[in-house]
């Protein structure tokens, strides 16, 4: 039929192809530019921590490092002894605090996983409905302060021992990615309920106890929550993520940080320089395990909710 | 013999609770011992502060202890209800909410779109893998390049890039952040930009299980991309859009603290302030008012548990796995 008509067909493929270029146009325009919206703000916050000063103020979309590269801010941040006491802090926090809050929740998501335990479903609804309902912030720090937490380096890493979010994904991950028959088989071998956990559930969870580390690894880096709520004016005990803030929004640390920068360079760095390198500075780590994350969420192990 | 004190057991069992848990404690003791480091930080950390909730009906004095501090009724929640700044604050709470769920939910599901629909896959990939990185960063780096881009210019500093090319340009420079009718739509941008990218993610997920013939026999019917993508993407995507817009309206008395208390500042109070930064202004952002506090805490726990129960029960009509 369509070649008793080729003219009217011609045409109409015609048009077709036409209308595919207009879509793909628009959606690779579409896309591109939201991804340059998403990453250029760092990009710019990056070359412009790099750039000297004099070339900075002419402004311009710093695309590069022009002028040469200068470290300077970086020497002020690193020779500023709160910022390496504070990123000592972060950094120990997320090693404690991801160790502990993965082993409390995939042992507990394992066991909640095992649904014919008696109890299991009851502690499952314990767990989930304190997602919705808490006691709240000042009922939370009297608690803290009766087990006498507040103004302690614990408070930012045992209360989160448990992590609702991700309990929620390995549990589902317990339950449809681990097969059944597997575990039935091993017991009929004679394999107790101990061996099963340590011979096969752990070995095939690596992939996944890997990836919600690394998410867990993240939020305590960017927590400045509880050092605020729970400790506030204990500058030996504050996270990198605090003096970011600082940073920001404390003209007093702005002053500290300038004068202290006089014994190191030769002229008081500019404000917004000192925090765009700080912004880096708390960017960094993140950027470094970026490439795992992404890895492993692209996998889809933690949408754990979504099943095929 | 053996089988008559197995069925003895059994009765056992079905009699007493306790022996009913003891034999199940001696068959999982292994399970139990596993859920056991959670329960306790659950009973501690979760529901421990559940105690201090009675403050909200109570006129606390330190001496006396939570408990022992005289009861006053509802007192606190008429102080709450009279405070403008409450009323504020909640309002805005839910307006800045629709807004999200208005321009931010809508975005996210026509991004996913847009991103399956991009047929060089390297470009997809570098697109994606774009997207998705503000979301690991903090509220606090957000805010700092906020800052950054939009800051207005004081003496002795340059100022945010958006305001050195409108003094370049000629026109006066804008103090974004503190301009209290810009301040909801920054919110939903920076939302937007810190978050869309890896809620992709979901919907991503769903259309990679559409079967590719249904593609073919719709090029063979004569159905173009835009046809493909309305009729046979979409519909594939919805339960899912379902789901997390009713859990998104579930939260709509939920506030964003991360978000809202990097950004704002005194000068955009009247529309940023939301509840959880109120919250911990009245008590220990300085203001001492611990028993207003928590009033409104358990105001707002009760009314997200009435939206999300109710939303819950639409999404248990559709099949897709929920949370609980």
């Amino acid at each position: 039929m369509l070649h008793s008509q080729p003219a009217t067909a011609m045409r109409h493929s015609m048009r077709q192809r036409l209308g595919f270029n207009f879509y793909d146009v628009f959606v690779v325009t579409f896309c591109v530019l939201f991804a340059l919206i998403c990453f250029y703000p760092m990009w710019y916050v990056f070359i412009a921590s790099l750039t000297p000063y004099e070339e900075f103020v002419k402004g311009g979309l710093m695309l590069w490092p022009t002028g040469g590269v200068d470290f300077q801010y970086y020497n002020v941040i690193f020779n500023n002894s709160s910022f390496i006491s504070s990123l000592w802090i972060s950094a120990s926090k997320t090693v404690i605090g991801t160790a502990l809050s993965l082993l409390v929740t995939s042992t507990m998501a394992y066991a909640v996983s095992k649904v014919h335990v008696p109890g299991m479903k009851v502690l499952n609804l314990l767990t989930v409905f304190t997602m919705f309902f808490s006691g709240g912030l000042v009922p939370t720090y009297m608690l803290y302060k009766d087990l006498g937490l507040i103004r302690s380096y614990w408070v930012m890493v045992i209360p989160y021992a448990l992590s609702i979010t991700y309990y929620i994904v390995m549990r589902n991950y317990f339950s449809y990615s681990v097969s059944s028959e597997l575990e039935d088989a091993a017991s009929i071998d004679g394999c107790n309920e101990v061996r099963i956990f340590f011979q096969i559930i752990l070995p095939l969870s690596k992939p996944m106890l890997a990836a919600v580390g690394l998410f867990l690894a993240v939020g305590f880096w960017n927590d400045y929550y509880s050092y605020m709520m729970y400790i506030s004016s204990k500058p030996a005990l504050q996270p990198f993520a605090w003096v970011l803030r600082r940073v920001l929004t404390d003209s007093q640390m702005m002053a500290q940080m300038r004068s202290g920068a006089t014994s190191v360079g030769s002229q008081l760095p500019p404000p917004m320089a000192l925090r765009m390198a700080t912004i880096i500075c708390a960017m960094l780590p993140i950027m470094c395990v970026y490439p795992f994350l992404q890895k492993h969420f692209a996998k889809g192990i933690m949408i754990g909710a979504v099943k095929e | 013999m053996t089988k008559q004190q197995g069925y003895g057991l059994q009765q056992a069992a079905k009699g007493s609770l306790l022996a009913r848990a003891r034999l199940a404690l001696k068959k999982y003791w292994f399970i139990y011992l596993l859920a056991l480091p959670g329960l306790v930080t659950l009973i501690i950390f979760s529901y421990g502060p559940m105690y201090g909730i009675q403050l909200a009906f109570k006129d606390y004095k330190i001496n006396l202890g939570v408990w022992g501090s005289p009861f006053v009724g509802l007192q606190h929640y008429q102080a709450l209800f009279s405070d403008n700044a409450f009323i504020q604050a909640f309002k805005n709470t839910v307006i800045i909410n629709l807004y999200h769920l208005i321009f931010g939910f809508t975005f996210n599901v026509f991004l996913a779109l847009m991103i399956n629909e991009i047929l060089v896959k390297p470009l997809k990939s570098v697109v994606q893998t774009l997207v998705y990185l503000p979301y690991f960063l903090s509220w606090v780096i957000f805010a700092g390049l906020v800052q950054v881009f939009l800051q207005a210019p004081v003496p002795g500093d340059v100022g945010g890039v958006v305001n050195q090319v409108i003094v370049a340009m000629g026109g006066e420079a804008i103090d974004f952040m503190k301009t209290p009718s810009l301040f909801r739509g920054l919110l939903v941008i920076t939302n937007i930009i810190k978050t869309s990218g890896y809620s992709t993610i979901i919907y991503l997920a769903a259309i990679s299980g559409v079967d590719p013939n249904l593609y073919e026999a719709a090029a063979i019917d004569g159905a173009n991309r835009k046809d493909m993508l309305v009729y046979i993407t979409f519909p594939r995507i919805l339960p899912s859009v379902a789901v997390l817009f009713l859990l998104n309206i579930s939260q709509l008395f939920l506030s964003n603290f991360d978000q809202v208390y990097n950004m704002y500042n005194n000068f955009v109070l009247s529309t940023g302030d939301v509840i959880s930064t109120y919250i911990y202004r009245i008590s220990l952002g300085g203001g001492g008012k611990f028993e207003l506090s928590t009033a409104a805490n358990l105001l707002l726990n009760l009314l997200g548990m009435i939206a999300l129960i109710w939303s819950n029960r639409f999404v248990k009509k559709m099949d897709v796995m929920g949370i609980i």
